[in-house]
């Protein structure tokens, strides 16, 4: 296995350990407002790892690129401000 | 929007440069606001009725959500592996990865009729109240991506099996696979937003 296939086995397992993790947030042993931030930041690190190494986008002067991590900024950003008036409400 | 190549198509090194072509980066972009218009309804369907929403993921089969994040993203995978495959020049490999995308594909569309199922079992149906209506409409909508993603990986695959991509032109299997990581950065939002935030 050569260096690419290698880093992004790396990032494959990282994914899937993310996702267990939300998988262990919803069980519900931490209060809904911290749910939400933690899976926030989940889905932000989960995004950012997709779009850079399965999707290939790396130039940091990209357009695009930077569309496309604004956009796994701004949902996250969502999540909390849902979460927080969830949390607020119950 | 710089959507211009900035390297010959197929370079894997050059940093910087553009994935794919201009066409599946509109159908990507297009993609990705219908589902974040998907969740802005989440979002205020969620603040009008706080109690269903609250309720909403202790009545869905989470192992099914977590089984179909992982199978997702192991399908992701494989089609970087493919793509790894055709840069070095084996195409019997890029076929094989590609299929192993595929074969990722075909499973999670097994598993959410699994899910459905148990869903109708457990009288989860879209009647029942604004959290599993945004659930069948945000699931569905992914659903029939996930469907598109396949049939172009089938195109791939077949294209890849003829010999037509080579490690300088293999600018179809590359855009075939971005779409695929568009239908599983969907997927990552879904997720956590129906099976684990309340």
């Amino acid at each position: 296995m050569d260096r690419q296939a290698r880093r992004v086995t790396w990032v494959w397992l990282g994914l899937v350990a993310l996702t267990l993790g939300s998988a262990w947030l919803g069980e519900g042993l931490a209060s809904t407002g911290v749910t939400a931030g933690l899976v926030a930041l989940i889905v932000a690190v989960k995004g950012q790892l997709v779009i850079r190494h399965y999707m290939g986008l790396t130039g940091s002067g990209s357009r695009l690129r930077r569309l496309m991590c604004l956009y796994f900024v701004v949902v996250p950003l969502l999540i909390v401000l849902v979460g927080g008036a969830a949390a607020a409400l119950s | 929007m710089q959507l211009a190549m900035t390297a010959p198509p197929g370079d894997p090194v050059v940093e910087g440069r553009v994935p794919g072509n201009r066409g599946i980066w509109v159908g990507i972009l297009c993609e990705l606001t219908e589902f974040a218009l998907m969740f802005l309804a989440y979002a205020w369907f969620k603040w009008v009725h706080p109690e269903d929403f609250h309720r909403g993921p202790g009545m869905l089969n989470t192992a099914s959500g977590v089984w179909n994040t992982v199978v997702m993203l192991t399908s992701g995978y494989f089609a970087v592996r493919a793509l790894l495959a055709i840069r070095r020049n084996d195409s019997v490999a890029a076929r094989n990865w590609l299929i192993g995308t595929l074969l990722g594909g075909i499973g999670f569309l097994a598993i959410k009729a699994y899910e459905f199922s148990w869903n109708v079992d457990h009288g989860v149906l879209g009647t029942g109240n604004s959290f599993v209506a945004i659930y069948y409409y945000l699931t569905f909508n992914h659903l029939v991506h996930v469907v598109w993603g396949c049939l172009g990986l089938i195109w791939a695959i077949l294209r890849t099996g003829f010999g037509a991509y080579s490690p300088e032109d293999h600018e179809g299997l590359e855009a075939a696979t971005l779409y695929w990581h568009a239908t599983d950065l969907a997927w990552i939002v879904i997720f956590p937003l129906l099976y684990v935030v309340r």
